[in-house]
């Protein structure tokens, strides 16, 4: 319980500090409202949006500031999403795609104001349960990651990667591995961490340093986007919003469990590496529909349904942060972007990270929330005139401030090259179903891995048992079997056969 | 054919292709990293490294995981009947207005950062892509988005060609040929605006969003901009430290 409170009062020592600086609002603002837009607006998305947001601010302002406007933008972004989903039946982000569901039937009753009440005041206790727990755990786990010596860190990289392919794959699971490995590819390119070996370089001088992670981040998530929603897609029939967009205290009492629930759920999942946002947002709503006693109702305009999904899909914000802050690898895509972003400052999140950074972050995801749920009560009706914004019109310009975000970063043009070239790559792999952000984070963990798999076999004098002798270690090689195993056709029948037994 | 299941013979057929291409890429790759010392080597008389501490341990383990995930996957796409439908049209799912529609877009992203970027004032080349999309892709017309992708490549194509090399960066005929084709798309758009009323503010986007961002960049952030030297970037630049700047300075 001490410790509890130690922490608590670190965090307010940190979030004073924050708040009562006016240059911290200017930020915050700004950043959450761009992330709202970004998610209302279909098509851009909250990783877009960090992305974005990286390139322009980065390395450019102190730290803190930097981080006020991504985690303000993520936050905001993350939120955004439910105006599309419940307005016009689009999911703005596929974080909110489960909020269609139930969102947008409510639209159509006539509850459009009540559900994007429910949605903004489940956004920000979601919000606020994941950032609690990242207070909380991310100590527990931080005492434990400084017992992770190398082969741990090599084990735990990859399996990042390929629990990320795995749960990312929206078409044959093998593709999110392949993407994993292209990244991993990626990432070796350039002088090698132990010995200087130039690799994969073709006497191009540019590539000695390797990819440098904002022009990937930038190309790997922004240009297929803008290919993409230049498609000329339609703004849809909008439902008319009826009511006044406030919470409904009521609804938020009665589903308090609910709440709670999506909550732990959407924490927990964000915590998993690589998985992010659309996952727990599902996960959250199905395991909703299952245990709840109107699971008829789900799909139909349930404002259970609503709070579940909406609530899981924010909560995650603060779960993807854990993983990122104790090891280094990212919970989320949008987690990824704000890895770029802590890179480009020379912070290497992980066990040696200042504990400073974490409360410092914490008290930004507060901040960022209230903002969010203010904003979404009184400034509603202005993001739902930007939905009519055709996509046309804002990503030629998001385009623009990819380009300029990019180059300013490495200030070369050859960053630029990257950019064209990766987003290219990235697009055709979106054709395919391949899921970009195993590969992003492939890139993002492929020198840890190079580096850590590699000391542990030096240290060891080459004796491979090294990735076993060690309980921590022995444990994420089981791991990382089972989970290539359990995607074996063969082991999957068995399993269901398995199943079917026991039922 | 079901749409699902035609959606699925699509992903198989170029599956197909996609793995193909993956296992040429890892055994070149592979290729390329036995150029690595792997089993350590002598150079000049000093040791180098044990295989296990060798640079290409590492990428030996991805590049033959790849090629094994690209078998894996070429089976996969053969047994599903991607092979059969590897060469028809409708088996890739070719789509001769959305390969029109990516094709002008990549033309335009190529010509934009290839050629006039670098070369060419940043508002002006800016300018002209928003220009050049919001009306080659507002509304769907094939036959504007063709009219776009073609201004841009003729800018684009002009500055690659003609001041192809780093030390011509700074020279001004790009930069006065992209202005001409930015006006001259404008008006197009201004005429389609009797229209669409949403493209009159298109001009207006085109200058302000550019001018803001590299101001932002160049002078709020003190960061480099592409293009310093160019035609209006110059300007603006002289007159906020020549002009501006003492104002407040001084």
């Amino acid at each position: 319980m001490d410790f509890v409170f130690s922490q608590l009062a670190g965090f307010g020592h940190a979030f004073w500090a924050l708040a009562i600086d006016p240059v911290t609002y200017l930020y915050l603002v700004s950043s959450v409202f761009l992330g709202i837009t970004f998610g209302a607006l279909p098509g851009l998305t909250a990783t877009l949006a960090v992305t974005i947001l990286t390139g322009f601010f980065g390395n450019k302002i102190p730290l803190d500031y930097a981080l006020i406007a991504l985690l303000g933008a993520y936050v905001g972004a993350i939120y955004g999403g439910s105006y599309p989903s419940i307005l016009l039946n689009i999911p703005g982000t596929a974080a909110s795609a489960a909020t269609a569901m139930d969102g947008h039937p409510l639209a159509k009753a006539g509850r459009g104001g009540e559900a994007l009440g429910l949605t903004t005041t489940a956004s920000f206790i979601g919000t606020i349960i994941g950032t609690f727990a990242l207070l909380i755990f991310v100590w527990v786990l931080l005492g434990i990651s400084k017992n992770i010596a190398s082969p741990e860190k090599a084990l735990l990289a990859l399996f990042g990667i390929l629990l990320s392919g795995t749960l990312m794959s929206e078409d044959l699971v093998i593709k999110g591995w392949i993407a994993g490995l292209i990244g991993l590819a990626m990432a070796m390119v350039g002088l090698d961490p132990l010995l200087s070996e130039p690799r994969y370089t073709f006497g191009w001088s540019y590539l000695l340093s390797g990819f440098q992670v904002v022009p990937v981040l930038m190309g790997a998530f922004a240009v297929p986007q803008i290919i993409e929603g230049l498609r000329h897609v339609e703004v849809g029939q909008m439902a008319e919003l009826k009511g006044r967009i406030l919470p409904n205290l009521k609804a938020i009492r009665r589903y308090l469990p609910t709440i709670t629930r999506s909550g732990v759920i959407g924490t927990g999942v964000g915590a998993l590496p690589g998985v992010g946002e659309d996952v727990a947002g599902w996960v959250s709503y199905g395991v909703g529909k299952t245990v709840s006693k109107e699971g008829d109702k789900f799909g139909k305009g349930s404002t259970e349904g609503l709070l579940s999904s909406e609530t899981a899909n924010n909560a995650c914000i603060g779960g993807a942060l854990i993983p990122l802050l104790v090891l280094g690898i990212p919970g989320s895509p949008p987690a990824a972007a704000l890895m770029g972003a802590f890179k480009i400052n020379n912070v290497i999140p992980g066990p040696t990270i200042d504990p400073a950074i974490i409360l410092r972050v914490v008290a930004i995801l507060v901040l960022a929330s209230f903002t969010m749920f203010i904003m979404g009560l009184f400034t509603a009706r202005i993001f739902i005139k930007i939905l009519k914004i055709p996509q046309t019109i804002f990503l030629p310009i998001v385009m623009v401030l990819t380009a300029i975000g990019s180059f300013s970063v490495g200030g070369g043009i050859n960053d630029l090259y990257l950019m064209l070239g990766v987003g290219f790559v990235a697009y055709m792999m979106n054709l395919m179903k391949y899921p970009i952000a195993p590969l992003v984070i492939g890139v993002i963990l492929g020198s840890l891995f190079d580096e850590t798999f590699r000391r542990s076999l030096f240290l060891s004098d080459g004796d491979l048992s090294v990735f076993v002798s060690r309980p921590g270690a022995a444990i994420l090689v089981a791991l990382n079997v089972a989970l290539i195993i359990s995607q074996v056709p063969l082991a999957k029948r068995a399993f269901a056969r398995m199943k079917g037994k026991t039922a | 054919m079901a749409p699902q299941q035609d959606e699925t013979a699509v992903l198989r057929a170029r599956d197909f292709w996609a793995s193909l291409a993956l296992i040429a890429l890892s055994l070149f790759f592979l290729w390329k990293t036995s150029a690595i010392p792997l089993f350590g080597e002598n150079r000049a008389g000093v040791s180098g490294a044990d295989w296990y501490t060798s640079a290409a341990l590492v990428p030996l383990g991805i590049f033959g995981g790849l090629f094994v995930l690209a078998c894996i996957l070429l089976s996969i796409a053969i047994r599903s009947g991607g092979a059969a439908h590897a060469l028809s049209a409708v088996g890739i799912g070719w789509d001769r207005a959305e390969a029109q529609r990516f094709g002008t877009i990549a033309v335009m992203l190529f010509f934009y950062i290839a050629g006039l970027v670098p070369r060419v004032d940043f508002i002006i080349a800016s300018g002209l892509l928003i220009t050049a999309m919001i009306f080659g892709y507002h509304g769907g017309h094939a036959r504007r988005a063709l009219l776009s992708a073609a201004v841009v490549a003729l800018a684009g194509a002009y500055a690659l060609i003609a001041h192809g090399p780093q030390a011509e960066w700074n020279a001004h005929s790009d930069d006065w040929l992209t202005l001409f084709c930015w006006i001259g798309l404008t008006v197009p758009v201004l005429r389609a605006s009797r229209q669409e009323r949403v493209l009159r503010i298109v001009p207006l986007l085109a200058f302000f969003a550019p001018f803001i961002l590299v101001c932002a960049m160049a002078f709020g952030f003190r960061q480099n901009v592409p293009a310093r030297g160019g035609l209006f970037f110059k300007q603006i630049e002289y007159h906020y430290y020549v002009t501006l700047r003492p104002l407040w300075k001084d």
